[in-house]
C-alpha cells in the first residue's frame, strides 16, 4: 500500500477513523511487510489483505495481526494446506469481495479504497443481521478470511505462550474446575 | 551372522512385542524381524515437545505430505506434521483398491503400538458365541474363559486405566484408577442413567498409566500433554518400544533386526514343519534365510496374510495354511464415522485442567438378549466420544470482528459433546485381499489388492447408531444436536483383521484355538489375522492376550517336543 496515499485517504474519508496507535501500527507494518514475498496472495493485494486482517484482529494491549505476521501465516496456510479447489474459491471470493467493496465505495478501483471503505465492507458481511445467500462469494470470503485469521492468531507462538493459558506439561487432569481460578478466564492454548 | 534361533517373531507392534517378550523371558533365543527402521524409545521421537507454532502452518496435514502420503492422510489426523514420520510413504508402499480401502500403517520398530488409540477392551462370550448363534461364518474355537487370565496378565503389565461397571457384555478388568469425566460428560452420564435402563456411560479404558509405574523403560504416570501419537517421553502409554521390547532385550535372548522384510515362511514337507523364513534386507536388497523351531507371524493382519500367501510350495500351492481357501477372506474392521454432536450454554464458568487423551465410552446395548434384540441387524456397537471446550463459536462470530471480537476469541467457547459409534462388521467371504504379481513393489514382492466393503447389516446398524446418539444427546437437554453419517470405507477404523481366521475345522479356517496354522503347527499367527469375528470393541488388547497365550503354549509344546 502507498502509505502517503493511505494517510491522505484517511484524512478525506467520510466518517471518523481515529488515528489510534492501532491504526498507526497498521501503517508502520505496511513497511515491515515489504520483506515478505507472498506465495499465494498476489503481491499487489497482500497489503490490502493484511489491512483487512488487522481490522479483524487489531492491535490492542496485545499485538495485532500485522505485527504477529498473521498475513504471512495465512498466505502460507492457504498455499500449503488447502486443496486447489478451495484455493480457487478463495481467490474468486477475494476478487468478488474487492469488486463489491469498490462498487460500494463508488470509487474506480481497489487501490483507492480507504481503511474505512474496507471496514464498511467487512461490517457489511460480518456485522450484518441478515444472512447472505450461499452463492455470495464475497460474503463467503469474509467469513473464510475471519476463520483463517483466528486460526493464524491462535496458532501464533506469542499468543500461544504469552496471552492464552499455556501449559505444555500439565502433570495432572481435572475434569471440572473453576474457569476463573484455573486460567483467569482465558482459553488453553494447547 | 547367526542364522539359527529358537524362535522368530515377525513384526514389532503390539503382537510382536508381546510374543518377543514372552518367548525371550521363557529362555528362547529369539530373532525379531521388523521391515522398517529402528525407533528407539524417546531418542527417536523427534516431535515430542513441539507446539503447533513450531510448524509453518501449524500441526496440520500439508499438501506436500499428501503428495507422498495421500492414502495415509485419509483419516484426516494420522499424517499431521507431528505424526507423519510414523506412517508409511504411499509411493514406496503402494497397494491396490478394487474398492476403496483405507490401509493406515507405519513400518518401523514398534509399528502401530506407537500411534494406536490405546482404547483397551475385552471381548466377551457375546462375541465368542456370536457366529455360532447367528449361523455366520465359523465358530470361534475359544471362549472368554480361555482368554480371561491373559487379559488380566496383559492389563496388569501394560497398565490400563478404567472403571469396572459390572456389565456382562462389557467385562470388568484389572484397571488403574479411572480418569475424570469433565462437566458435560458428567451431565450426560447422569442423564443416560436417568433415561435408560439398558445403557450407561463410563470413562474410556485406555492403556495409559494413571498411578504408580509399570515395567519397561522408566514408565510412569501420564502428564496429560495429549501428545501420545508422537511417542511418550514418560512412557505413560503402552508401546512395544517402551514396554515389551525392552523386557525382551533385558533377557539377553533377543536379536532385533530392522530393515528386514519377510518374503516367505520356508516349509519342509518331510517334517511337515516350517524351518525358517526368507528375508530381504530392505536397504541392501540382499536375501537371507533364518531358521528356528517356532515362528510367530505378528506383522498385522494384511502383511502376515501376505507372507502366508507368498509362502507357496508343493504342499501349499495357494499359500501356507490355505487348504481352506480362507486366507485373505473375511476382512473386517470397525465401522465408524457415524453419530451425533451437540453443544450447551451451561457450565460457562467451568473448565478443565490438563489434556486427557481419552474419551467416554457407552458399551454395547443392542442384541444382547430380550428387549435389546433387533430385527434389522445383527451384533452391536459402542460409542466413543467426549466433551470439550475448545473453539470459538457462533456467539463470538456475532461480534463480527475487531478489538472486542479479539478478546472473545481468547476465551474458551461453549462446551460441545460428541458421540461416535464403533460398530461390528460381519465376516464376509467375498470381502477379501489378494496379491497382485503384475504390480511388484521395489523389493520385487507382490502388492496387495483389496476388494471389500460394508453391506446391509452394517448400513442398517449405522442408522440406529446415528439415531440413538441423537436421542441420548437430546434427552440430556443439549442444544444444536446434529446427527451425522460420514464418509466411511473399510479400513478407516485402522482395525483391519480376520484374514487368517481361527476355527475348529481345518477345512474352513486357517488357525486353530492356539493360533497355530492347522497344517503347520510350529507357525503361530497372533495379530488381527486370527479374528473369527470382529466384536465391536477396539481389538489391540485381544491381540496382546492372544500373543501372550500362544507364546506360552508354544514354549510348553517345545518342551514336550511336540513342535
Amino acid at each position: 500500500m502507498d502509505r502517503r496515499k493511505a494517510l491522505k485517504n484517511i484524512g478525506t474519508g467520510i466518517g471518523a477513523i481515529a488515528v489510534t496507535p492501532t491504526v498507526v501500527s497498521l501503517f508502520q507494518s505496511c513497511q515491515t511487510a515489504t520483506g515478505y514475498t507472498p506465495v499465494f496472495i498476489p503481491q499487489e493485494d497482500f497489503g490490502m489483505v493484511s489491512n483487512l486482517m488487522e481490522l479483524i484482529i487489531p492491535a490492542t494491549d496485545t499485538p495485532g495481526a500485522i505485527e504477529l505476521k498473521l498475513p504471512e501465516f495465512l498466505d502460507a496456510y492457504v498455499d500449503g494446506v488447502w486443496n486447489q479447489e478451495d484455493q480457487a474459491r478463495f481467490a474468486e471470493g477475494w476478487t468478488a469481495f474487492k469488486s463489491s467493496a469498490v462498487k460500494a465505495s463508488g470509487k474506480e478501483n481497489a487501490s483507492q479504497l480507504t481503511l474505512e471503505d474496507w471496514d464498511a465492507q467487512l461490517a457489511n458481511y460480518l456485522k450484518s443481521e441478515s444472512t447472505p445467500s450461499e452463492d455470495d462469494l464475497a460474503a463467503a470470503f469474509a467469513d473464510q478470511l475471519r476463520g483463517l485469521t483466528v486460526n493464524a492468531f491462535k496458532t501464533n507462538e506469542y499468543i500461544g505462550e504469552n496471552v492464552l493459558a499455556y501449559a505444555p506439561i500439565p502433570g495432572d487432569y481435572k475434569g471440572c474446575v473453576d474457569l476463573q481460578e484455573t486460567t483467569g478466564g482465558k482459553a488453553w492454548s494447547l | 551372522m547367526e542364522t539359527q534361533y529358537d524362535a522368530i517373531v515377525v513384526g514389532t507392534g503390539v503382537s510382536g512385542g508381546w510374543a518377543a517378550k514372552e518367548l525371550c523371558e521363557k529362555g528362547l533365543k529369539t530373532l525379531v524381524l521388523e521391515r522398517g527402521r529402528m525407533v528407539k524409545h524417546i531418542e527417536d521421537y523427534p516431535t515430542i515437545n513441539d507446539d503447533p507454532w513450531d510448524y509453518k502452518t501449524g500441526d496440520v496435514i500439508t499438501n506436500e505430505t499428501k503428495k507422498v502420503q495421500g492414502k495415509q492422510s485419509r483419516t484426516g489426523y494420522t499424517t499431521t506434521e507431528s505424526r507423519k514420520h510414523f506412517f508409511v510413504n504411499d509411493l514406496e508402499h503402494p497397494y491396490n483398491e478394487t474398492k476403496r480401502f483405507d490401509w493406515m500403517r507405519g513400518y518401523h520398530v514398534g509399528g502401530r503400538s506407537l500411534t494406536w488409540g490405546r482404547q483397551s477392551y475385552r471381548l466377551t462370550d457375546f462375541d465368542f458365541e456370536a457366529n455360532l448363534k447367528d449361523g455366520i461364518a465359523v465358530d470361534w474355537p475359544i471362549r472368554y474363559k480361555d482368554l480371561a487370565p491373559w487379559y488380566d496378565y496383559v492389563e496388569g503389565y501394560i497398565g490400563v486405566s478404567g472403571q469396572n461397571v459390572g456389565l456382562p457384555q462389557f467385562p470388568d478388568g484389572n484397571y488403574l484408577k479411572p480418569m475424570d469425566l469433565n462437566c458435560v460428560e458428567d451431565h450426560l452420564q447422569d442423564s443416560i442413567s436417568k433415561n435408560y435402563k439398558d445403557r450407561l456411560l463410563t470413562i474410556g479404558r485406555t492403556a495409559i498409566i494413571t498411578e504408580g509405574t509399570k515395567p519397561g523403560l522408566g514408565r510412569m504416570s501420564c502428564q496429560y500433554r495429549s501428545r501420545c501419537m508422537r511417542g511418550c517421553p514418560f512412557g505413560a502409554y503402552f508401546s512395544s518400544n517402551s514396554s515389551t521390547l525392552p523386557a525382551a532385550e533385558k533377557t539377553g535372548n533377543m536379536t532385533l533386526r530392522p530393515h528386514s522384510t519377510v518374503s516367505e515362511v520356508i516349509y519342509d514337507a518331510d517334517k511337515k514343519r516350517a524351518t525358517g523364513v526368507r528375508v530381504i534386507d530392505t536397504e541392501t536388497q540382499e536375501v537371507y534365510e533364518f531358521n528356528a523351531k517356532v515362528i510367530f507371524l505378528c506383522a498385522s493382519s494384511v502383511p502376515s496374510t501376505s507372507i502366508l500367501m507368498q509362502s507357496k510350495s508343493e504342499a501349499f500351492p495357494n499359500g501356507m495354511g490355505n487348504a481352506s481357501d480362507q486366507l485373505g477372506r473375511n476382512i473386517m474392521d470397525h465401522h465408524l464415522g457415524v453419530g451425533a454432536s451437540a453443544s450447551t450454554d451451561d457450565f460457562q464458568d467451568k473448565y478443565f485442567f490438563g489434556r486427557r487423551n481419552n474419551g467416554i465410552y457407552i458399551p454395547r446395548f443392542r442384541n444382547i438378549g430380550g428387549d435389546t434384540d433387533r430385527k434389522d441387524y445383527l451384533r452391536g456397537y459402542g460409542y466413543q466420544g467426549g466433551g470439550s471446550r475448545r473453539s470459538w463459536t457462533s456467539k463470538v462470530a456475532e461480534m463480527g470482528y475487531g478489538a472486542q471480537f479479539k478478546e472473545e476469541v481468547l476465551k474458551p467457547g461453549s462446551w460441545s459433546i460428541g458421540l461416535g459409534g464403533f460398530g461390528e462388521v460381519l465376516p464376509y467371504e467375498d470381502n477379501r485381499m489378494t496379491l497382485n504379481y503384475d504390480k511388484l513393489d521395489k523389493w520385487g514382492l507382490p502388492t496387495v489388492t483389496f476388494d471389500a466393503s460394508i453391506k446391509e447389516n452394517e448400513l442398517n446398524m449405522r442408522k440406529d447408531m446415528q439415531q440413538q446418539a441423537v436421542e441420548m444427546l437430546e434427552n440430556a437437554g443439549f442444544k444444536n444436536v446434529r446427527g451425522y453419517d460420514g464418509d466411511y470405507a473399510l479400513g478407516l477404523g485402522i482395525h483391519e483383521m480376520g484374514t487368517a481366521r481361527m476355527g475348529r475345522d481345518p477345512k474352513t479356517s486357517v488357525l486353530n484355538k492356539h493360533s497355530q496354522i492347522h497344517d503347520v503347527p510350529n507357525v503361530f499367527v497372533t495379530d488381527g489375522s486370527g479374528m473369527t469375528s470382529a466384536s465391536n470393541v477396539n481389538p489391540s488388547l485381544t491381540y496382546m492376550a492372544l500373543s501372550a497365550r500362544a507364546a506360552n503354549y508354544a514354549v510348553e509344546e517345545l518342551k514336550k517336543m511336540n513342535l
